[in-house]
C-alpha cells in the first residue's frame, strides 16, 4: 500500500461531509472515508494483539510518504473491540482517506488513492424520533439481577460489578450517522465522539492515550448532575466528593488502572485522591494518570487496561464471570475499547459508553451502572433509564409529545 | 382514646393480625418478585398497613402490583412505569392530605357537633368513611381514565 500524508488548509464542517469513521476529541480529530483495509481479528483474549500485529505488518509492508510524522498521520486505523473476549464483532478499519486536525494544524492522508474529501451535504435533522422496540432483558429481570449482585457483594463474592442493559429502537427513516454525530457533538462537546463501523457514541472517559513515550489516562467513576444555580451546583459537587459510596467506586476504578499499569511494568503517577471534573452537565470524580509508555504500543496499553473496573468490576475476573451469569445479554462492542492507532503505535482510546449501534432504521443503545455495597436496584434502573433516554434523544428528533 | 377515633381506626385498618404479611411472605404468597416489592416499598409506592415492629403488608396490595405488571407485560418498561408511579405519587400525596383535611372539617366536625352521643357520632363517622372511600377511589380512577382517553384522542385526530 502507498500511504501519503500532506498538510492541508482547514476543512470546514467535516461532519457535513458524512465521514464513515470519526474520532473527535479536544486534542485531536480524525475523519475517515472509505475502507482500504477491513480487519476482523476474530474472538478470544488475543484479539487486540492480533489487531496490533496486523497494523504493524501493514505499516512495515507499506510505502509511507508522511510529511508531518506526528500522531495521527501516516497509517491510521479506526478500531473498536468487543467488551467480552468471546464476542464477535471487533474490527480495525484503515480508511482510504483520512483528514486530521490537531489545534490549527490540518492534514490529509490517502491510501492507494488520490481522493479528496466529499463536498458538504446539507445537514437536516432526523425527521422522526427514536422509537422503543424492546430490551434484551426485561426490566424486572434486570432489577432482580442487580439485587442478586448486591447480595453477592454483601456476602463478599466481589466488591463491584457493572451491569448494563440495552434498548432496541427503530425509526420511520434510517438513522443518519452524521446527524447523530452532530447531535452528540452539540450535547457532549467535552467528550470523545466516535464512529467506528457504525458504533456511534460520545465517551467522557479516556481509557488511554499514547504520544511517543508518554501515556495518559483519565479515570472517571462516580458522578452527579450539574445545576444552573452555582450554590446548588457546588453543594452537589461537594456531596459527591464526600460520598463514601462514590469515593469507593472511584477508588476501585483507579486501583484497576494502577494494577494494569503495574503488571505492564510502566512508570506512572496519579494523585492520591480524586478531583471534581465538570463535563457537559455532569460532575465526575476524576483521577488523571500520566506516565512513561515504556515503548509499549497503544494497543498493548489497551489490552492491559481493558476491562477497567469502570465497565467490569473488582476483582476483574470474578466480576466478569458474574456479568456473564447475571446480565443476560451480549454487550457487543459496548463498554469495549474504541479509538484509533497509527503505524508508530500512538493513539487514543476511550471506553465505548453512551453509544448506539446503528443499522439502517434500527439501533441498539446501551447503558450501565456500577453496583457496590449500598447500591439500590431501583436507583440503578433509574440511572440507566435516564442514560438511555438521553441517547434516544440524541438519535431522533428529540422529546415532546409522541404519537 | 376517643370512641370516634377507635371506630375510625378500626375502619382504617380492619385486618386481622394474621392477614398482614412481611415483604418476603407477601412475595411468596402472591408469587411476586421480592426485589421488585423491596424496590416499591423503598420508594413509598407500596405502603405498609402496619409499621411496628416490622412493616407488614396486606395481600390486597399485591393486586395493585399485579395491575402494574400487566402494564409491563403489555410493553411498558418497568423503569418508565416506576417513573410514572413516582410522579403520580408526588402529585397525589398533597391531594390526599387535603382530602383528609376536608373530611375532618366538613364531615367529622359537623358529626361531632350534631350527634346526640359519642357512640352515635362514631357510628355516623364510620358509615360516612365507608361510603366515601370507595367513592373517592372511583372518582379519581374515573377522572384519570378520562384524562388518558382525552389525551390519546388529541393525538389521534
Amino acid at each position: 500500500m502507498r500511504i501519503v500524508t500532506r498538510a492541508i488548509p482547514a476543512l470546514e464542517r467535516p461532519l457535513d461531509r458524512a465521514p464513515d469513521h470519526v474520532w473527535m476529541s479536544p486534542d485531536i480529530s480524525l475523519w475517515g472515508w472509505g475502507e482500504a483495509v477491513h480487519f476482523d481479528p476474530g474472538t478470544g483474549p488475543d484479539r487486540i494483539q492480533r489487531i496490533r500485529s496486523g497494523l504493524t505488518d501493514l505499516h512495515t509492508s507499506s510505502e509511507v510518504d508522511d510529511d508531518l510524522g506526528r500522531p495521527g498521520t501516516g497509517l491510521v486505523a479506526f478500531i473498536s473491540v468487543t467488551f467480552a473476549t468471546n464476542s464477535p464483532g471487533s474490527v480495525a478499519l484503515v480508511p482510504r482517506l483520512v483528514v486530521g486536525r490537531a489545534g490549527d494544524d490540518w492534514w490529509m492522508t490517502t491510501v492507494d488513492s488520490s481522493l479528496e474529501p466529499p463536498d458538504p451535504v446539507e445537514s437536516r435533522p432526523h425527521p422522526d424520533r427514536a422509537r422503543y422496540a424492546g430490551s434484551s432483558v426485561p426490566d424486572v429481570l434486570w432489577l432482580e439481577a442487580v439485587s442478586a449482585a448486591i447480595d453477592e457483594i454483601h456476602r463478599g463474592a466481589y466488591e463491584k460489578i457493572v451491569l448494563a442493559r440495552d434498548y432496541a429502537v427503530w425509526s420511520r427513516h434510517p438513522f443518519s450517522p452524521a446527524t447523530v454525530l452532530g447531535s452528540l457533538v452539540e450535547r457532549f462537546p467535552s467528550c470523545q465522539i466516535f464512529r467506528v463501523a457504525d458504533l456511534v457514541g460520545a465517551s467522557p472517559e479516556v481509557l488511554v492515550r499514547r504520544r511517543g513515550t508518554r501515556l495518559s489516562s483519565l479515570v472517571l467513576a462516580g458522578s452527579t448532575g450539574s445545576h444552573a444555580d452555582a450554590e446548588v451546583d457546588r453543594a452537589a459537587g461537594n456531596a459527591l466528593l464526600d460520598s463514601k459510596k462514590d469515593r469507593w467506586e472511584h477508588e476501585l476504578a483507579v486501583r484497576s488502572v494502577r494494577e494494569a499499569l503495574d503488571d505492564l511494568g510502566v512508570t506512572y503517577a496519579a494523585p492520591e485522591g480524586p478531583e471534581l471534573l465538570r463535563l457537559d452537565n455532569v460532575q465526575h470524580l476524576a483521577t488523571p494518570v500520566t506516565g512513561d509508555a515504556g515503548g509499549h504500543h497503544v494497543l498493548d496499553l489497551v489490552e492491559a487496561l481493558h476491562p477497567t473496573a469502570a465497565v467490569g468490576g473488582t476483582p476483574t475476573e470474578i466480576a466478569l464471570d458474574a456479568i456473564s451469569r447475571l446480565e443476560g445479554m451480549d454487550r457487543g462492542r459496548y463498554a469495549g475499547p474504541v479509538g484509533w492507532a497509527d503505524g508508530r503505535g500512538d493513539g487514543d482510546f476511550a471506553i465505548a459508553l453512551r453509544c448506539a449501534e446503528l443499522s439502517g432504521a434500527r439501533a441498539r443503545l446501551f447503558a450501565g451502572a456500577g453496583i457496590v455495597e449500598g447500591s439500590l436496584p431501583e436507583a440503578e434502573l433509574e440511572e440507566t433509564r435516564i442514560k438511555l433516554e438521553a441517547m434516544m434523544g440524541a438519535l431522533g428528533a428529540g422529546s415532546g409529545r409522541s404519537r | 382514646m376517643d370512641p370516634r377515633d377507635v371506630a375510625l381506626r378500626q375502619a382504617l385498618a380492619p385486618e386481622e393480625e394474621g392477614s398482614l404479611l412481611t415483604l418476603p411472605q407477601l412475595a411468596e404468597k402472591a408469587d411476586l418478585s421480592l426485589p421488585l416489592l423491596e424496590a416499591l416499598a423503598r420508594q413509598g409506592l407500596l405502603l405498609p398497613r402496619r409499621e411496628d415492629p416490622t412493616p407488614r403488608y396486606h395481600l390486597d396490595d399485591a393486586a395493585a402490583i399485579r395491575s402494574g405488571l400487566e402494564l409491563v407485560e403489555a410493553g411498558l418498561p418497568l423503569g418508565e412505569l416506576l417513573d410514572l408511579a413516582r410522579r403520580a405519587d408526588e402529585a397525589m400525596r398533597p391531594v390526599a392530605e387535603a382530602a383528609v383535611d376536608a373530611f375532618v372539617r366538613y364531615v367529622s366536625d359537623p358529626v361531632e357537633g350534631t350527634a346526640p352521643s359519642e357512640e352515635e357520632a362514631a357510628a355516623r363517622l364510620v358509615e360516612a368513611f365507608e361510603q366515601m372511600l370507595p367513592a373517592a377511589r372511583r372518582l379519581v380512577g374515573q377522572h384519570f381514565q378520562a384524562l388518558l382517553i382525552a389525551d390519546a384522542r388529541r393525538r389521534i385526530t
